[in-house]
């Protein structure tokens, strides 16, 4: 059957297998140990499990390392395939970076569709007090899977950006570990494919952050919902193991750590914290997991009377609040960094002028990922945590503001008397700052304890972090696949679909997010699925439901826009927008080793605009000698 | 070559011998009034006898790639 | 890491590489571990069960015992004495499997239950993931002492081997931190 030379199909057939196995498996143990056989939800766990190994057999992800544990060997680099149409490889394991990188973009734009239609469900409910369509276990069920499936959709985004440009940039033939990097695409679906299933187990109602005690009461969907998370987790670890490794050991000569295109310092930082942080939120789903199912109480402050015999402590809710933010607020900043890297990356090649500050923009982004690691409980002044931790939590929160400070001041000083052109990516850019700015300058109120008193659970925070995301992830994602997109498939996109594009968004976007903003100083409460007409704002709501389509529509204009353009659109230059960056010196679309010759550094990356300064010598042999 | 390995093993054997010796202090320490900040230190220096000895961290810096 | 078709030269570089890469992992499961310690202290505090010490110190002893063999087998790989190696694997893997006897077969047997609060929350944990970690490294050692007995690996070329070892005595390292934590320090109830 020709389909099933597709590895996509074959994994989903591994899992609904590997789960069947995970399901008689438990069901047959309970029996031997003289148990009730059918106990729904160690059955789901474990079918779960098993069911995501069964998916990465059967896509092949582990083909190969089953061959070296055997201590067999298999060839360094695999070619597109050869027997099958080329478009298969991207439906299968394929360990070229770039094929990688265009799997996590796009599995990434899906999921944002996915989480954003299911938004725009429980906005159409919001618009009106009272509930008309959906009732309020599905509306919980709704925001909560909106919030984490747009999570997942970002950090395949973000997955995208990293695996596609990094190697790129810093002139390597691949990622350093390129059977690690399909690995880490792929057990993103059947993590995918968990938490959606938990639709179909009765849902959930904490919302992503999934804190007890309400998380070990909830419906089962909570677990299918944890361990896709863990499974999301996972990919963001060894991706990001890859990501350090690549730019440690595999730049061009002459690139040292102060000549990286700025992106790949963002990616840096971004990796830094996946790596580390990311085991966190493992860890405490994992407690809530063995609580649900074990009686294991790390979060339960009742006690059994034979706990009391031996004289335990209860357990401690607000602990599962600690490690969850210790990974979460970190993760903020994966969101954002390379976005943020993004804007810092194309905003001199439509300037035409060297980058502003380049070694404290490099700085910053490590900066942010550092100080990010210590301001974790600005999330818990209301928690009923330590009160002595509050002043060094609030202190901290106002230090991030420093290094985010310089990215602007650098943007700022980038534009400034610059020569500026405003096709779609600067565009996406220039909207990105002025979103960014917005959730930039409400996150101080959230971090200062006083205020955050009063904001805390309202929908100001959703408009906050709204703002945040959409400037420091979606409107640079934008921007980067409207700038790639000529790179990736030798076509240019529709440059005015593209405008139309961003001025839909735009302004939906403000609306939104200002729309947001107000109704929650009016007095509305997040994953509330109704409130009080008396409080005025059920205008607020309708605009904030309407901004919300129009949004959707403009991305449903990009989507057209770059799958027609991928097959109609006229053939593109190989450097459209001038840029000095490495990639945009070899042909369009890249060839499959990207480079057909080692190049060598030999200059600033930024000096636009300056006359006779090189960055590339993409022909080293003619080229001067390489200055480190 | 046989001689290297034979004075391979005997450091081997020291400081598996180093780590035994700190264990048996650490469950002496035990039973001092307030023996956390002692356990730790002593965690710390076990720790580093395992990183350096056993798991060659060096190497990550000096990377010729062979560890003899 | 694997074709041995390349030189010594790509060989060395693409074990750096994947030392980088392991390290990088170690790093990022210190965390994890580190997350369970900060459980500890936070739910326990200056307390902590009684726990039969004579137990937690043979399974020490038995753990460090390990590691040492399992350092003995890298040093004969890569001084090609092939049978030393393979046998020093075996006692490794067979001093890991009464580690998790001891585990299992006999602190999890005592007076605390899983479902006893803080204590057998943490204790359960702790010992349960570090448990984990160690049939991890048992396997890793049998798929090594496998190709092993099929000739694979040489003094120049024994990246898996060394892997493995690394792997092994990174577990150790987590007990001595555990080890302290679950059965030293604070005053048993
Ligand atoms: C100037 C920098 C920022 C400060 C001072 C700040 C501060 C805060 C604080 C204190 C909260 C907790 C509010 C509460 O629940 O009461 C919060 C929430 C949030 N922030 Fe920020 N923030 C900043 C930037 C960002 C950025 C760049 C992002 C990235 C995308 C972000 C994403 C979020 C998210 C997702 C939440 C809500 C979490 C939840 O409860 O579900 N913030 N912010
Ligand atoms: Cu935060």
């Amino acid at each position: 059957m020709v389909i099933f030379s597709l590895g996509i199909i074959r994994g989903i057939v591994g899992q609904i297998v590997g789960t069947a196995v995970g399901l008689i498996l438990v069901t047959l143990i309970r029996l031997l140990m003289g148990l009730p056989a059918w106990k729904a939800e160690p059955a789901m766990i474990i079918g779960a499990l098993i069911g995501a190994v069964g998916f990465m057999i059967g896509v092949g992800a582990l083909s190969d390392w089953f061959k070296w544990m055997g201590g067999k060997e298999t060839p360094m680099h695999h070619g597109p395939p050869t027997d099958k149409p080329a478009w298969t490889r991207y439906f299968s394991v394929d360990y070229n970076h770039k094929v990688i990188g265009v799997q996590y973009a796009v599995t990434g734009i899906l999921l944002v569709l996915v989480a954003g239609s299911l938004a725009l469900i429980f906005r159409t409910e919001l618009a009106q007090t009272g509930l008309q369509y959906i009732e309020a276990a599905t509306f919980n069920t709704l925001f909560g899977m909106h919030g984490i499936v747009m999570i997942a959709g970002i950090l395949l985004g973000v997955g995208g950006m990293i695996n596609y440009l990094v190697p790129l940039m810093i002139g390597a033939s691949d990622m350093a570990f390129p059977r690690l990097n399909a690995f880490g695409f792929w057990i993103n679906v059947p993590g995918a494919i968990l938490v959606i299933s938990a639709l179909f187990m009765g849902g959930w109602d904490t919302g992503w952050t999934g804190y007890p005690p309400l998380s070990v009461l909830a419906p089962m969907g909570v677990q299918a919902f944890m361990l896709g998370v863990y499974l999301v987790g996972i990919s963001s670890i060894v991706g990001s193991a890859n990501t350090l490794v690549t730019v440690a050991k595999m730049r061009a000569p002459g690139m040292s750590w102060f000549r990286m295109p700025i992106f790949v310092w963002a990616a840096v930082a971004t990796s830094i914290i996946q790596l580390t942080a990311t085991q966190l939120i493992g860890l405490s789903f994992l407690m809530v997991t063995v609580e649900r199912v074990l009686g294991m109480g790390f979060f339960n402050p009742v006690l059994t009377a034979h706990a009391i015999e031996v004289g335990s402590p209860p357990g401690n809710v607000v602990l599962f609040q600690h490690l969850f933010w210790f990974y979460s607020h970190p993760a903020v900043y994966v969101f954002i960094l390379p976005g943020l890297g993004i804007i810092s990356e194309l905003l001199p090649v439509f300037a035409r002028k060297p980058l502003f500050g380049y070694k404290w923009i490099a700085l910053s982004s490590l900066a942010i990922a550092l100080v990010g690691f210590l301001v974790w409980a600005h999330h818990m002044f209301t928690a009923g945590m330590e009160p002595f931790l509050r002043i060094p939590f609030q202190f901290a929160t106002m230090l991030v503001a420093v290094p985010t400070g310089v990215k602007f001041f650098s943007w700022v000083g980038t534009i400034w008397r610059g020569k500026l052109e405003f096709p779609t990516p600067m565009l996406f850019v220039l909207g990105a700052i002025s979103v960014f700015l917005i959730g930039g300058l409400t996150g101080p109120p959230n971090g200062t304890v006083t205020t955050d008193l009063y904001l805390h659970d309202t929908y100001w925070i959703v408009g906050h972090f709204h703002a945040t995301m959409f400037g420091g992830f979606i409107f640079p994602f934008f921007a980067a696949l409207y700038y790639w997109f000529p790179k990736a498939t030798g076509r240019m996109y529709n440059e005015r679909l593209g405008k139309l594009h961003f001025w839909l968004i735009l302004p939906g976007f403000w609306v939104q997010s200002l729309g947001q903003i107000a109704v929650g100083l009016l007095g509305m409460r997040r994953r509330i699925a109704d409130y009080d007409p008396a409080l005025g704002i059920q205008n607020g709501h309708v605009w904030i439901t309407v901004a919300g389509y129009v949004i959707g529509l403009s991305v449903l204009v990009m989507i057209y826009n770059l799958a027609w353009s991928a097959r109609k659109g006229p053939v593109a230059a190989a450097n459209p927008w001038r840029s000095r960056s490495p990639e945009f010196q070899i042909p369009s679309p890249i060839p499959e080793h990207s480079y057909a010759e080692a190049f060598v550094i030999t200059g600033e990356p930024y000096d636009y605009g300056l006359p006779g300064a090189t960055y590339v010598a993409m022909n080293p042999s003619a080229a001067p000698a390489a200055a480190d | 070559m046989e001689k290297k390995k034979s004075s391979a093993l005997r450091q081997s054997f020291n400081v598996f011998l180093g780590l035994a010796v700190l264990t048996a202090v650490e469950y002496g320490v035990s039973f001092i009034e307030f023996p956390t900040v002692a356990l730790f230190i002593i965690g710390l220096f076990k720790a580093g006898l395992i990183l350096n000895y056993f798991m060659h961290v060096g190497l990550l810096w000096s990377d010729g790639g062979k560890h003899k | 890491m694997s074709a041995s078709a390349i030189s010594q030269a790509e060989y060395e570089q693409q074990e750096s590489a994947n030392r980088l890469g392991l390290w990088l992992f170690f790093a990022s499961e210190a965390f994890m571990f580190a997350g369970l310690l900060v459980a500890r202290f936070y739910l326990w505090g200056d307390t902590r069960p009684h726990l039969d010490q004579a137990v937690a110190l043979i399974i020490t002893a038995v753990l460090l015992l390990s590691s040492y063999s399992m350092n003995r087998a890298e040093v004969m790989i890569a001084h090609d004495d092939r049978k030393g190696f393979l046998n020093s694997l075996l006692i490794t893997a067979a001093l890991g499997v009464v580690f998790l006897i001891g585990v299992i077969g006999f602190e999890w047997q005592g007076h605390i239950r899983p479902t006893d609060g803080a204590f057998g929350a943490v204790l359960y944990g702790m010992t349960g993931m570090h448990a984990l970690h160690v049939v991890s490294g048992i396997v890793f050692i049998f798929i090594v002492w496998n190709n092993g007995r099929k000739g694979h690996y040489s003094a120049d070329r024994h990246w898996g081997v060394h892997a493995c070892a690394v792997w092994w005595h990174y577990i150790d390292l987590v007990w001595v931190f555990f080890y302290p934590a679950l059965y030293l320090i604070g005053t048993a109830q």
